[in-house]
């Protein structure tokens, strides 16, 4: 396999530096109009009148519609009804009333997008607003148990309860005790590109959708059930997109909008969203509160964990974080309860985030750790290695691999753990308090069915198709590197297309799935088209040279090209093997006991993660995750007004995530791993493992420097004065 | 959102032409708002909100632009001097320094090609990066109408949250400062290192000394200035007096309590550098 692994620049790279790399709202469509949506500056209540007459007479304006005069749909799915992870609850104005802040409750159309935003501003809007209650922390609102899980198509939601041993007597007899509750706010995702959509109606059945989406055929399933189409009169194209992270892995009201603004009107019509709209309609994390119980004995080991707690979810739609997955797979621990909880907000529904579950549950159950270390002054990182897990705690299953034990080893080294002052605020630098912290990073190897077709042709160039999406993680490069060793080509002779429902079928790219279930059907759809053109066999004569050239052999028989398919499941090694990714976090921060600014100075990731397809993209993808767990750690938190649930702080003004000057060198490291269990290509995904951990080790690293520990994010720094 | 074709813009060639149209729309008692770089303007016109209707672009007055040496310490600033002109001058560097590290934090380099020190005043943010710098060093706003000129200190410029000195048919034309003797600082606390709104600023040049983002306005530390003037250096009652004219609030990006903590360990640690000999560059 000598074309994985190498740092293979971009094959898009250059079409995305000259601007040749059309993303959604730049696919230029004759005659194409443009809409703007309007959203609800109340949180809760009706909308008692709409006028629109002035929007409607502003110049350019060819529609504005409402629930007044919103093509009528078919019933939509309910939070008991629906099919599946990305199938939310929309609102696509078919009724007056608002169940959020920022809802969408109207659509501007004009011919051009000025005139649209200026009309969309001209719509006055009355309302009947309820009280609210909007605060996880504040409310009253008892926590319930999520809805029963549904089983869709994208992912198997994994089981709120869990239960090992019996925690309350082990709790009771533990030597040592830590019990703690830790709270993460809302978090907004701001991928640079917005949501974006075009829709083109090819009569009254049939629609092309130009999405930004990590899920094209998502897309189309949801689409033709809102709109009431046979799901293949609906296509749906995506070839670039400017990161999605969980946002664009569902679809939003406004894609079916866009397509019913465009029937309206009876033109194409493109809806982009503002920055401030990716605030409210779109999904965020949710506010979740988790309490978390240790017991251990005096040597560290552990005798049991009680992990539970609470996240926030819409009063009309469900989505439960699996903050417990991590506690339940990361140690050794004989006693065990696990629950989790959701509270009915007048909140829109979260969604995915980046590690949804792994990377909120990890700042928990990381954190504690840490607070277990402190009580029994034992070193954080020892305390983890005397609870190694060397087979699945939950299932009792061997792990198809697990190199976690190289990663603290790799990852400690260049740190230079060793040299760690255990007495928090024993280190500094001038004025400012140093603290060095570490933390586990782990996120389970998803693997979900994909196609490929694979075509080489008679001038020894390859096109392989997949309808996937390359969320700007790299899929057309990896899937290129990928498909080029499987072919024995050089990496220029492959070309791999993506992005478009009449491709084969692929799962919605999220939960870091793309590279391990695309690259096996890719993988395998290449060797099927070679494997087709060997049994050709030699025009009679000898065994057929592997080594000939495509383009002869085809010649020989008088092809023009010759054409594979593969269907990529799940291997049956899944039944009898544990899968996951792990790393280890280590982070240096400075902070200014003066005026509580804290600074990341440092930061060491080690990963084991598999084959790693590119070492370029896949660092990007762990960077990019080590960077986010900072800003979560220190930055993120969407406001809402507790008394009129309005998001206060709806830009990147006011929600702030770091800038250059806060992220200092990092270093991240891969742990070579050779996973023959875990799919066709030994790939577990980089997409996400890099946030998890992050946070909490931040959040360690500040504990050391101040000797404060900080269970609400971000640690701001009113939190440190 | 607004629409260009709802907006009135002037955009005259000279100060007599900018002053002219000031004093006539005043007049008619249809009053036009100056702009400079527009960097506060386009962010509240974005968010759909329209401060006025009517405005006096005041990019194309050459006059206006850059920053002048004059005599031993004096800087002058023309209404149209942008943070990068502060950022670049020579001047600025050698006799107000901590001007440089301000115009440095303020937004990223788009902002600061356009955004303006007298923009900054007149649009009154008690949060301004720039202003405190130059209250500390007792600046003075030239302020023009048709009939003559006027010069106000910049510290008694303010009247209120967002309520300024200039009369409707005065401009800023320039903004002036004698640079005084004495050590320099500059501390601007925020949640990042860069392009972040200011949760507590603080200026100081010599005994002088300001802050931002404590008060509905940015303040002079009066109190704190006499007791420091007259010798005193107990710290605690620096606070104390620190605390007199700096009075934070609760808001979205941070807490009173912590920004009067903040106020208190930044007036300890100026007055701990007070009596050292000034730094140079």
């Amino acid at each position: 396999m000598k074309k994985i692994g190498p740092p293979v620049d971009r094959v898009d790279g250059p079409l995305k530096v000259t601007g040749g790399a059309r993303y959604a709202a730049e696919v230029p469509v004759a005659r194409v109009a443009h809409a703007v949506l309007v959203l609800s500056t109340i949180a809760r209540g009706r909308i008692t009148g709409m006028d629109t007459g002035k929007a409607e007479r502003a110049p350019g304006v060819l529609a504005v519609i409402t629930h007044k005069n919103a093509m009528h749909l078919p019933p939509q799915p309910t939070r008991e009804t629906r099919a599946s992870q990305g199938d939310h609850v929309l609102q696509l104005l078919q009724d007056d009333h608002v169940l959020y802040n920022r809802q969408p409750i109207a659509i501007v159309v004009a011919d051009t997008f000025e005139r649209a935003q200026h009309a969309a501003h001209l719509v006055a809007v009355r309302y009947e607003a309820a009280p609210v209650d909007v605060d996880l922390l504040r409310t009253r609102t008892a926590a319930r148990a999520p809805h029963p899980p549904y089983h869709g198509t994208v992912a198997q939601t994994l089981p709120v309860e869990s239960r090992r041993g019996d925690v309350a007597a082990a709790l009771a007899a533990a030597a040592v005790r830590v019990e703690e509750v830790y709270t993460i706010p809302a978090e907004t995702h701001n991928p640079m590109e917005p949501h974006a959509t075009i829709a083109v109606w090819h009569g009254p059945t049939h629609l092309t959708v130009y999405d930004s989406t990590q899920g094209v055929f998502e897309d189309q399933r949801k689409l033709a059930a809102s709109l009431g189409l046979p799901r293949e009169n609906v296509r749906v194209i995506s070839h670039y997109i400017g990161g999605g992270f969980g946002t664009k892995g569902a679809v939003w009201s406004h894609v079916p909008l866009a397509a019913m603004a465009a029937q309206k009107v009876g033109r194409p019509v493109k809806l982009v969203l503002s920055r401030p709209q990716m605030f409210g309609p779109v999904g965020a994390r949710p506010q979740i509160e988790q309490r978390v119980v240790i017991g251990a004995g005096r040597d560290g080991v552990l005798a049991a964990i009680r992990h539970e707690g609470r996240s926030s979810v819409s009063q009309f739609d469900q989505f439960c974080e699996h903050f417990t997955a991590p506690t339940r797979a990361l140690y050794k621990c004989p006693n065990l309860d696990t629950t989790e909880r959701v509270v009915s907000l007048d909140i829109a529904t979260p969604c995915q985030m980046r590690a949804p579950g792994e990377v909120t549950g990890t700042f928990a159950l990381e954190s504690a750790l840490d607070e277990l270390a402190v009580k029994l002054a034992i070193d954080p990182l020892e305390l983890r290695l005397r609870n190694y897990a060397e087979t699945d705690p939950e299932t009792g299953r061997p792990w198809s691999s697990k190199s976690l034990r190289q990663c603290y080893q790799t990852a400690a080294e260049k740190f230079g753990w060793s040299r760690k002052k255990p007495q928090p605020r024993s280190m500094v630098d001038g004025k400012l308090l140093v603290g060095w912290g570490m933390a586990t990073a782990t996120y389970p190897a998803n693997v979900r069915p994909a196609s490929a077709i694979a075509t080489l042709f008679a001038d020894g160039t390859a096109l392989v198709r997949a309808g996937t999406q390359d969320i700007g993680t790299g899929t057309y490069t990896v899937m290129t590197q990928v498909a080029a060793d499987a072919l024995g080509l050089p990496v220029e002779k492959v070309r791999f297309e993506l992005g478009d429902t009449d491709m084969p079928e692929t799962p919605t790219s999220g939960g870091s799935c793309t590279a391990a279930s695309v690259g096996s059907a890719v993988h395998q759809a290449c060797l099927g088209a070679r494997e087709k053109l060997a049994r050709l066999g030699n025009g009679g004569g000898a065994d057929p040279s592997v080594d000939e050239p495509f383009a002869a052999q085809l010649a020989r028989h008088g092809m023009k090209r010759i054409e594979a398919r593969y269907d990529a499941k799940q291997l049956e090694t899944r039944d009898r093997y544990a899968m996951r990714a792990f790393g280890a976090q280590f982070v240096e921060v400075r902070v200014d006991p003066e005026l509580g600014e804290v600074r990341v100075s440092r930061a060491v990731g080690a990963f084991a993660a598999g084959r790693i397809l590119n070492a370029k993209t896949a660092r990007s993808q762990l960077l990019g995750g080590m960077i986010w767990g900072i800003s979560m750690a220190l930055h993120e938190n969407t406001v809402y007004d507790p008394k009129l649930g309005r998001i206060m702080n709806n830009d990147l003004s006011e929600y702030l995530v770091p800038v250059n000057l806060d992220i200092p060198a990092i270093d991240v490291l891969f742990v070579p791993e050779d996973d023959p269990y875990v799919n066709e290509i030994g790939v577990k995904g980089v997409g996400e493992i890099g946030i998890t951990g992050m946070a909490a080790a931040v959040a360690n690293a500040v504990y050391h420097a101040t000797g404060r520990r900080i269970r609400d994010l971000p640690i701001t720094l009113d939190k440190l004065l | 959102m607004i629409a260009a074709a709802d907006l009135t813009v002037q955009r005259p060639r000279t100060l007599k032409q900018a002053l002219q149209l000031l004093r006539d729309a005043s007049a008619e008692n249809q009053p036009l708002t100056p702009m400079a770089g527009g960097t506060d303007l386009f962010v509240t016109l974005n968010m759909g909100q329209r401060p006025s209707a009517r405005y006096l672009d005041l990019w194309a007055i050459e006059k206006l632009r850059g920053v002048e040496a004059t005599g031993k310490r004096g800087l002058v600033f023309g209404a149209l001097a942008t943070y990068t002109d502060c950022i670049e001058s020579k001047a600025v560097h050698k006799r107000l320094p901590i001007l440089v590290d301000a115009a440095r934090q303020v937004g990223g380099v788009q902002i600061q090609n356009r955004g303006t020190l007298a923009g900054n005043i007149e649009n009154g943010s008690p949060a301004a990066d720039g202003v405190p710098v130059l209250m500390a060093a007792d600046a003075t706003v030239v302020l023009r109408s048709i009939d003559g000129e006027r010069r106000v200190p910049l510290a008694a410029y303010y009247h209120g949250y967002r309520k300024t000195e200039r009369r409707a048919d005065e401009l800023i034309v320039a903004v002036e400062v004698e640079v005084p003797d004495g050590t320099q600082r500059f501390d601007k606390v925020g949640t990042r290192a860069a392009q972040a709104i200011s949760k507590v600023v603080m200026a100081a040049v010599g005994h002088r000394l300001a802050f931002g983002s404590v008060a509905p306005t940015v303040v002079r530390a009066r109190a704190l200035e006499a007791y420091v003037e007259a010798g005193g250096r107990d710290v605690a009652e620096a606070q104390r007096l620190a605390l007199e004219d700096a009075r934070p609030i609760d808001d979205v990006r941070s807490t009173a309590e912590y920004r009067r903590r903040v106020v208190a360990n930044l007036v300890a640690a100026w007055l701990g550098g007070l009596d050292k000999p000034p730094r140079t560059r």
